[in-house]
C-alpha cells in the first residue's frame, strides 16, 4: 500500500492530525473534543504511520530500537512504552480525583479559574478537569495503541 | 428461664474473625516456624476455645452494625447449642491442629493447608454463632469451600481430585438448596416484620410459632421444610447424599477427623437443631426420623462391609448423624434430648477414634482391616483408648454412647406408642441399625486383639504430639462414661448436666417445659432398655458370623443399582460428556460459529425477557425528520444494502464507513457534534484497523450453501429486530421531565465549561468516566496478556 503517493501524503497529515488532536484535547472543555476524541484521533495518526509504513517503521527509524520477537517487544519494546501511556493516565486521572481531598473537597471535585490578562494570548479560562481530561487521553492513546500493535502483529 | 448474661461483642466477633486473620498470616509464620506452624495454629484455635469458653453460659444476641444508613448488621447469637459447636470447633481443632505437627512431618504444600484449617475452622465458628440467614449461609459455603481444599489436599492425585470435586459439588449444591429455602422463609416474613427482622435467627426463635404460622398460611411450609433439609442432608451425608464423606478420607487423616467428627458434618445437624423450634411438627418428624433412620441403618451395613478401617469410620460417622437426625427428628422432647447428647458423646469417641486410624496407618503402614489385627502388644495406651471409644460407638453399656442411644430408643417407642401402626417401624429399624453399629465397632475393637497378621512387622508407638490428643479425648469418652455409672447412685456432675441441658434447650419451641438433664444407667427394665439389650444380645450372636456378613454386604453393593455413587457417577460423568458435545459444536474454534451462538443466545434472550415482563413496542409519537436527516439517513440505508452484495472485503469495509459517515452527519444534523466527532474519529480508526486486518484474510470466503445463506439471514433478522426493539423500548422509557436543563443550567457555573458533554464527563460524572477508562485500560492488559501467552505456548 505504500505508493510514493500515499507516503508523502501520510507525512503531511500525521503532524495535521496530531495537532488537531491536541486542540480537541485542549478545548474540550467549551467545544467539542476531550479527552476520549484527541485520544482516538491521536491513535489514528499513528495507525496511519502503521499501514501506510509498516510496524517497524515506527519502532525501528522513528524511535531507533531494535525490534526484537514478539513476546521481548512486549516487555520491553514499543509496547512497553504504550503500557507506560496508560499507567501513566491512569495515574493521573487518580491523582486529579485525589488532589482536590486534600482541600477538603470531595474526590473528583472539580474547579476553574480564570486568568485575564496574559501576555500574547489575552485571556485564558483553565478548568482543573483538563488534568482529568488528560488522564483519560493518555489511557485511550495507551490502550488502544496496545491493542492496535498487538493486532497489527498477529 | 434463668437470667443469664449477655454475651460480649467483642469476644464473639474475635472468635469468629480470629481464625480467619490468623489464616491470612499462615505463609508469613511458616517462613518464619517452618513445621511449627502447626503449633501457631493450635494457639489460635486454643485462643478461639478460650474465647468460646469466656462466653460459656452467656446467652442472647450480639449485633454489629455494618452499613445503619441501610439498616445492614452483622449479628451472633449465643446458646447453647452454638456454644457446644463452638467448643467443638475449636476444641477439637486445638487437638487436630497439635497432632498435624506430627502427622504432617515432610508433607508437601504445609503453609496452604494450615491456612485452610483455620479458615475451616473460622467458617464452621461462624456457623455456630451466625444469627443472619445469609452470614449462616455464607459461612456454610465457606466451610464447604475450605473443606474442599483440605479434601484435595494432595492436588495431584486423581482420587484427592475426585473426592474433592464429589464434596464440594454435592455440599455446595445442597446448599443452594437451602439458601433457596432461606429466600422463601424470608419471603413469607416480610408480611409480618421488618426488613432485618425477616432474616434474623433470633426474632424467628422468639416469634417461632408465628413464623410456623405464616409459613402454613402462604403454602410455604413443606418447600421450606424440604429445601433445608436437603441443605443439611447434603452436608451432614444422609442417605442417598452421603456418598461424598467416605471418599473424603483421601485428606490427610487430621483433616478427615476434624470434618468428619467435630465439624463440617456437624453443620448439618446443628441447622437442624438451630431450625427445629421454628419448624418442629407432624412434617418434621416424618421426614427427618425416616430420613435419620433409614441413613443410620444404611450407613451401619456399609460399615460392615467396609475393608479399610478409615472407611469404616467414615460410614460410622454418617450412620451416626443419621441417629442424631433422627433424634431432632422426633417430636418430643426426648428427640432434642437424643440430639443435643449424641452430638457431644459422637464428637469425643468419633475424632478419638480417628486419630487411632491415622496412628495406625502411620505406624504400621498399611489401613487394610484383614492386614491388622494384634495391636494391644505394641499400642497398648492407643489400644485403652480404643476401646473406651470403640465400646461407646457401640452402645455398650456404661460406655458414653449408650446414654444417647438409649434416649433415641426411647424417642422412637414413644413415638410409636402415640401413632402406632407403622409408627412401630421407627424402634424396629432403629435396632435393626444398631445391631450393625455394635458389630463394626467391635470388629475396630479386635484390631488390637487376637493374632497378629503374617506380614505384620512390629509397630512403633507414636510420638507424643500424636498420642496425647486421641488420650484427651479418650478421657473424655470417659469421663462422660462415669458420669452416667455416678449418675445411677444420683451423684450428678452438675456443670456438664447443666451444658448438655443448655444445648437441649436451645432445640425445644419457646413454649416448651424443659426439666434438668441427667443421664444415669438405667436400673429396671424399660423398653428402651430392653431395646439395648436385644440389641447387643444380637449383635453378640451375629459377630461369629462377621465376614460372611462383610462378604454379603460387598456382594450387594456390588451391583450397581444399588449403589448411590453409581448414580453420582453416572450423572456427572454422563453430563460431562454432554458439555464435550455442546462444546465441540458451540466452540468450534470458527470465530463465525461463535459468534453464531452467542448473537442467537443473546438475542433469544432479550426477547425472551421482554415477551416474559410484558413489554410492549411503544407507539410513535411525535415523529418528525427534516429533508436533509432522510436524505442521510436514506444514504446509510444504501450503504448497508451495499455492504451485503460488496463483492469484497475491502469494497465492504469501505461502504460500511459509509453507513458510520453518514450516522456521524446525523449527529450533526441533531445538534450534537460531540457524539458526530466522536464517531468520525472512532469510524476512521476502525477503517484503519479493518484494512490492517484485512491484509491478512483471503479475499474471498468461497461461496456458503444455500442452507447456511439463509440461516445466516435469518439470524441476521433476528440480531437486528432484537436491536431495534430494545432501542425503541429503551427510549421510550425516558422520564418525561428531561434533565438536559439542569446539566445546561449548572455547566458553566458548576463546571466551568461550555461544553455540557464535556463537563459531564470530567465533572458531573467522572467517576463513571474513571471507570470507563480502567475499563479501556483493562482490555488492552486482557489483549496483551492473551496473545502472549499464546506465545509462550500456554493455550489450555
Amino acid at each position: 500500500m505504500s505508493t510514493v503517493i500515499a507516503r508523502t501524503v501520510t507525512r503531511t497529515v500525521v503532524p495535521l492530525i496530531l495537532v488537531t488532536a491536541v486542540a480537541l484535547l485542549l478545548q474540550g472543555h467549551n467545544l467539542p473534543g476531550g479527552g476520549f476524541i484527541g485520544g482516538v484521533l491521536t491513535v489514528t495518526a499513528f495507525a496511519v504511520i502503521y499501514v501506510i509504513y509498516g510496524l517497524d517503521y515506527l519502532q525501528e527509524e522513528l524511535l531507533h530500537q531494535f525490534r526484537d520477537p514478539l513476546l521481548e517487544s512486549f516487555q520491553h519494546g514499543i509496547v512497553a512504552n504504550y503500557q507506560i501511556a496508560f499507567a501513566v493516565g491512569l495515574a493521573v486521572a487518580a491523582v486529579a480525583g485525589l488532589v482536590p481531598l486534600l482541600f477538603g473537597y470531595n474526590f473528583l471535585y472539580q474547579s476553574h479559574w480564570y486568568l485575564p490578562a496574559l501576555p500574547i494570548y489575552g485571556e485564558l479560562h483553565v478548568a482543573s478537569a483538563l488534568a482529568f481530561d488528560l488522564g483519560v487521553y493518555f489511557v485511550v492513546v495507551g490502550a488502544l495503541l496496545t491493542i492496535l500493535a498487538v493486532v497489527g502483529t498477529e | 428461664m434463668l437470667q443469664t448474661p449477655d454475651p460480649a461483642a467483642s469476644a464473639v466477633l474475635a472468635v469468629v474473625f480470629l481464625p480467619f486473620a490468623a489464616a491470612a498470616l499462615v505463609p508469613l509464620v511458616y517462613r518464619a516456624l517452618g513445621e511449627r506452624t502447626a503449633y501457631y495454629a493450635a494457639a489460635v484455635a486454643l485462643a478461639c476455645f478460650g474465647l468460646v469458653a469466656s462466653q460459656y453460659g452467656a446467652h442472647g444476641a450480639v449485633t454489629v452494625p455494618w452499613i445503619p444508613s441501610l439498616g445492614v448488621s452483622v449479628s451472633f447469637y449465643v446458646d447453647g447449642l452454638s456454644l457446644l459447636i463452638g467448643f467443638l470447633a475449636s476444641g477439637v481443632g486445638v487437638l487436630i491442629l497439635t497432632y498435624s505437627g506430627g502427622y504432617m512431618h515432610g508433607e508437601p504444600a504445609q503453609p496452604k493447608y494450615y491456612a485452610a484449617l483455620l479458615a475451616f475452622m473460622g467458617s464452621m465458628l461462624g456457623v455456630a454463632f451466625a444469627a443472619d440467614l445469609v452470614a449462616l449461609f455464607v459461612f456454610w459455603e465457606l466451610t464447604s469451600l475450605s473443606s474442599f481444599i483440605l479434601i484435595g489436599h494432595y492436588q495431584r492425585q486423581g482420587s484427592s481430585q475426585y473426592a474433592a470435586r464429589k464434596s464440594m459439588l454435592i455440599t455446595v449444591s445442597g446448599g443452594l438448596f437451602m439458601l433457596v429455602g432461606f429466600l422463601l422463609l424470608h419471603d413469607v416474613l416480610l408480611d409480618v416484620t421488618t426488613a432485618s427482622n425477616a432474616f434474623n435467627i433470633v426474632w424467628m426463635l422468639e416469634n417461632a410459632e408465628l413464623v410456623q404460622e405464616e409459613l402454613r398460611a402462604a403454602g410455604m411450609f413443606l418447600p421450606v421444610l424440604a429445601l433445608v433439609g436437603i441443605g443439611a442432608a447434603a452436608k451432614s451425608a444422609q442417605v442417598p447424599l452421603h456418598i461424598w464423606l467416605p471418599n473424603a478420607m483421601e485428606a490427610p487423616t487430621p483433616v478427615s477427623a476434624f470434618l468428619h467428627s467435630a465439624t463440617m458434618v456437624k453443620a448439618g445437624v446443628y441447622l437442624l437443631g438451630r431450625l427445629r423450634p421454628i419448624l418442629v411438627g407432624e412434617e418434621w418428624q416424618l421426614l427427618f426420623a425416616v430420613l435419620g433412620l433409614t441413613t443410620m441403618t444404611v450407613a451401619a451395613i456399609l460399615a460392615v462391609g467396609a475393608t479399610d478401617i478409615k472407611e469404616l469410620l467414615a460410614y460410622s460417622t454418617a450412620s451416626h448423624l443419621g441417629l442424631i437426625v433422627a433424634g431432632f427428628g422426633f417430636v418430643s422432647e426426648l428427640g432434642g434430648e437424643t440430639g443435643a447428647f449424641h452430638i457431644v458423646n459422637h464428637a469425643a469417641f468419633k475424632a478419638a477414634l480417628f486419630l487411632v486410624a491415622g496412628i495406625i496407618a502411620h505406624e504400621a503402614g498399611t489401613r487394610k482391616i484383614e492386614n491388622l489385627g494384634g495391636l494391644w502388644e505394641d499400642l497398648p495406651v492407643t489400644g485403652a483408648i480404643t476401646a473406651v471409644a470403640a465400646l461407646g460407638m457401640a452402645g455398650v453399656p456404661p460406655f458414653n454412647g449408650f446414654y444417647s442411644k438409649e434416649l433415641l430408643f426411647e424417642a422412637a417407642w414413644e413415638a410409636a406408642a402415640h401413632a402406632g401402626g407403622l409408627a412401630w417401624l421407627y424402634p424396629a429399624v432403629a435396632v435393626f441399625g444398631s445391631v450393625f453399629t455394635f458389630l463394626y465397632s467391635i470388629k475396630f475393637l479386635m484390631l488390637f486383639f487376637g493374632e497378629k497378621p503374617t506380614g505384620l512387622h512390629s509397630v512403633h508407638s507414636p510420638p507424643k504430639v500424636m498420642l496425647a490428643p486421641p488420650l484427651l479425648l479418650g478421657v473424655l469418652a470417659g469421663a462422660i462414661s462415669i458420669g452416667g455409672v455416678l449418675g445411677t447412685f444420683g451423684v450428678h456432675f452438675a456443670p456438664f448436666d447443666h451444658f448438655v441441658g443448655e444445648v437441649w434447650a436451645s432445640t425445644l419451641p419457646p413454649a416448651a417445659e424443659g426439666h434438668a438433664f441427667h443421664y444415669y444407667v438405667p436400673t429396671h427394665l424399660t423398653p428402651a432398655a430392653a431395646m439395648s439389650a436385644v440389641t447387643i444380645a444380637l449383635g453378640a450372636a451375629a459377630y461369629p458370623f462377621y465376614d460372611r456378613l462383610h462378604r454379603g454386604v460387598n456382594r450387594l453393593t456390588d451391583v450397581d443399582l444399588l449403589r448411590a455413587n453409581w448414580y453420582y457417577d453416572s450423572a456427572v460423568f454422563g453430563v460431562n460428556g454432554w458439555s464435550d458435545a455442546a462444546a465441540g459444536r458451540i466452540q468450534n474454534g470458527l470465530l463465525r460459529t461463535y459468534a453464531t451462538w452467542a448473537m442467537a443466545g443473546v438475542a433469544a434472550l432479550a426477547l425472551a425477557g421482554y415477551a416474559a415482563a410484558g413489554v410492549g413496542v411503544p407507539g410513535f409519537s411525535g415523529f418528525s425528520v427534516t429533508l436533509a436527516m432522510a436524505l442521510v439517513l436514506g444514504v446509510a440505508i444504501v450503504g448497508a444494502l451495499a455492504v451485503s452484495i460488496a463483492p469484497s472485503h475491502i469494497s465492504g469495509v469501505l461502504t460500511l464507513s459509509i453507513l458510520g459517515f453518514m450516522v456521524a452527519v446525523f449527529y450533526v444534523l441533531a445538534d450534537a457534534p460531540d457524539l458526530a466527532l466522536t464517531q468520525l474519529v472512532v469510524e476512521t480508526l476502525l477503517l484503519v484497523i479493518f484494512l490492517l486486518v484485512l491484509d491478512k484474510l483471503p479475499a474471498f470466503y468461497g461461496n456458503a450453501g444455500r442452507g447456511k445463506m439463509v440461516r445466516d439471514g435469518a439470524l441476521s433478522v433476528v440480531v437486528g429486530a432484537t436491536v431495534f426493539v430494545t432501542v425503541l423500548v429503551s427510549t421510550a422509557a425516558a422520564p418525561a421531565e428531561s434533565i438536559a436543563g439542569e446539566f445546561l443550567e449548572l455547566s458553566v457555573p458548576e463546571g466551568g465549561g461550555g461544553n455540557v458533554v464535556n463537563v459531564i464527563l470530567v465533572d458531573f460524572r467522572a467517576f463513571d468516566t474513571m471507570g470507563e477508562i480502567s475499563v479501556v485500560a483493562m482490555a488492552a492488559l486482557s489483549v496483551l496478556t492473551l496473545v502472549a501467552m499464546r506465545e509462550r505456548g500456554e493455550t489450555q
